[in-house]
């Protein structure tokens, strides 16, 4: 029995195809600062930052969650790994329906957002320069541009060597990681603006909301609890979790429940009167 | 782009030859498979969905004395990449000496499921996996075998129902999470959790996308670099689609239990300081009195060996034993390396517990 994998959209070949253009594209830069008898070194320092800057600015490498935001900045997965998550739906923002403080709201974040974008690239370009001149310091020692297939592999290695120490020198450092979390903060603010409007689209059309759909989950879990403590919550202490499996699976009765509470009450169908005197009785369910 | 190759790198022909022809192999490759082992569901809660590995024909017979293996894996990635191949399979190597091995899977949750939080991952899911098996096992308690976040999600049930747990069994699981080479860590020590688990659920490339971001230039670049220069034959060429695979599948994240997770662990590091509650009991790890193997890599980037080898000063359990394994983090589940070392070790240290 074998995991099937969703394939949809997974190319291993392109990252691996652009990691060998960018690949060939840093062999080129090495081979134009080796022509002739001396290698001049330092003149590789601008192309490679240069170089290295527009891949991290592409992949978004640091900031993830950055990729979606605003679409200021549209990220190219240059390196297979810049997603296209969290993104924001094409709902407008700033939509007449939107009462005007929430599309302002909206607005000052997105302008964050773009200053946060700023400083992260000031942040590349540190790196960039940074990482360029560690390598252009370690490469001077070498005496002749790389001959064999194996010395280019070797000055290729060191190149990342350099590249991922300068990244790393940033990208630990306490600035730095508010400055993530600046970015990350601000992108879910803005997702939830975005949700916000959805909200009020959807109360307009007498839709259910997100918010309405939570409480209800939040009383099914707290019925589920007193199921298995077996009295009401208001006496109950707390304990462990309940210890049945839940069949059907819980999102699908959490669904099924969930259309339930949106279904038109009916009343129950009136019982036909017992005749008076009689001895039976009624069984109420057990709880 | 790809048209100029033969250009840029004029001075190498053979190896522009080589990049090309590894390409074009890429390119032709069909799907790969994973998880071979034959398995059968038994249980499921929500999106969870428990496994049972069928007993391999030419396995050893089960041990006398034996206890059902389960093996919890993270949150934050597919399981299958215990048994990504036969000839790299964890779960493989544990069927083979004869053990009854169940697996928790996750799922993929949903919007339904923003809400479920950490209790409900471990009380619930785990839990009940661990009840259904002793169940069938008509057993008191089983050995348990936690995956980097599921060792976290292991150790807190073991806390919690230490007379369920006779062995625990800890692999690349961070515990003190505020060492100061972690850098995950320090990233979102500034996240506004209640905001981030109000904004839903967080999709899978977001997090992989994160943990791609440690170490940008060797994950996304050298390691393509690598393979197109290597030489690859037919079997590595597969084995890295199934790795790429495995690596860009990630579930999402239920809202609720990503950002309990991270506000608990990685910003209040409560494992440690000993102030985590679930369900309104407090989770200590000192009683975790379990006999616990702690395996860890020594060049882990996401799980730094000090926060895994932090367990050792925090558990209960006076039977502990730690083993660093020289690799990352995946080449733990999946280098050459490590399949070498890590099962047997497993399977040596379950035999001396029985």
């Amino acid at each position: 029995m074998e995991t099937s994998i969703p394939s949809g959209g997974f190319r291993p070949d392109v990252p691996v195809g652009e990691a060998a253009a960018r690949f060939f594209e840093l062999l080129k830069t090495l081979g134009a600062a080796a022509t002739g008898t001396a290698p001049d070194w330092s003149s590789l320092a601008a192309p490679l930052a240069t170089q290295f800057e527009q891949w991290l600015r592409l992949s978004q490498s640091a900031g993830p969650w950055f990729a979606p935001a605003a679409g200021a900045a549209r990220a190219v997965p240059a390196a297979g790994f810049a997603p296209a998550a969290w993104s924001f739906a094409s709902l407008p923002l700033a939509a007449a329906a939107t009462p005007a403080s929430e599309s302002q709201r909206a607005l000052e974040l997105f302008g964050r957002l773009g200053q946060l974008q700023a400083q992260l690239a000031a942040h590349w370009s540190e790196v960039a320069n940074t990482a360029s001149q560690r390598f252009v310091a370690r490469v001077a020692s070498i005496a002749a541009a790389p001959g064999t297939v194996d010395q280019a592999l070797k000055l290729y290695e060191l190149w990342v060597s350099c590249a991922e120490e300068a990244y790393a020198a940033t990208v630990h450092r306490s600035d730095f990681s508010r400055l993530q979390a600046d970015i990350a903060n601000t992108t879910a603010a803005l997702l939830l603006e975005q949700r916000r409007y959805a909200e009020t689209l959807a109360r307009a059309f007498g839709v259910p909301t997100r918010s309405e759909v939570d409480a209800l989950n939040a009383e099914l879990r707290e019925l589920r609890r007193e199921l298995t403590a077996g009295r009401p919550s208001a006496a109950r202490e707390t304990t462990a979790a309940p210890e049945a499996p839940v069949e059907p699976r819980d999102a699908s009765a959490v669904k099924s429940r969930t259309h339930a509470a949106h279904r038109p009450k009916r009343r129950p169908p009136k019982r036909p009167a017992r005749p008076s005197g009689s001895r039976a009785r009624v069984r109420r369910p057990r709880r | 782009m790809k048209s100029s190759h033969a250009t840029l790198a004029a001075p190498f022909p053979e190896l522009t030859l080589r990049i090309t022809e590894t390409l074009a192999r890429l390119r032709l490759a069909g799907e790969v498979t994973v998880g071979g082992s034959p398995k059968r569901a038994v249980w499921s809660c929500g999106k969870t969905t428990l496994y049972h590995y069928l007993p391999l024909p030419t396995a050893r017979r089960t041990p006398p004395g034996s206890r059902p293996l389960l093996i919890c894996f993270a949150l934050v990635n597919r399981p299958y990449v215990l048994d990504l191949h036969p000839d790299r399979s964890l779960v493989r190597r544990l069927l083979e000496a004869g053990l009854s091995v169940y697996l928790i899977d996750w799922g993929n949750p949903d919007e339904a499921d923003r809400q479920v939080d950490l209790e409900q991952y471990i009380e619930r899911h785990l839990g009940g996996s661990v009840r259904h098996i002793l169940e069938r096992h008509h057993s008191d308690a089983l050995d348990l075998l936690g995956v980097c976040q599921g060792g976290v999600l292991g150790l807190c049930y073991a806390a919690l129902h230490p007379q369920h747990v006779a062995n625990l069994i800890t692999v690349t699981t961070p515990v003190d999470f505020h060492t100061s080479d972690n850098l995950l860590a320090k990233w979102v020590r500034g996240f506004d959790t209640a905001l981030i688990g109000a904004s839903g659920n967080v999709p899978g490339e977001l997090l992989n996308g994160l943990f791609l971001a440690l170490m940008p230039f060797r994950l996304a670049q050298q390691k393509y670099v690598r393979l197109l220069t290597s030489n690859p034959d037919q079997r590595a060429i597969e084995d890295f689609l199934r790795m790429e695979k495995w690596i860009f599948d990630s579930p999402p994240q239920a809202a609720a239990a990503l950002a309990q997770f991270v506000r608990w662990f990685y910003q209040e590091n409560r494992l440690v300081q000993g102030t985590l509650e679930l369900a309104g009991r407090p989770v200590r790890l000192a009683d975790v009195r379990a006999p616990v193997l702690n395996l860890f890599a020594l060049e882990d980037h996401i799980v730094p060996p000090a926060a895994a080898a932090a367990l050792r000063q925090h558990v209960g359990s006076r039977d502990y034993r730690e083993y660093a394994v020289a690799t990352g983090h995946i080449g733990m589940y999946v280098s050459r390396a490590a399949h070498a070392e890590v099962p047997g070790r497993i399977i040596r240290w379950l035999r001396q517990h029985r």
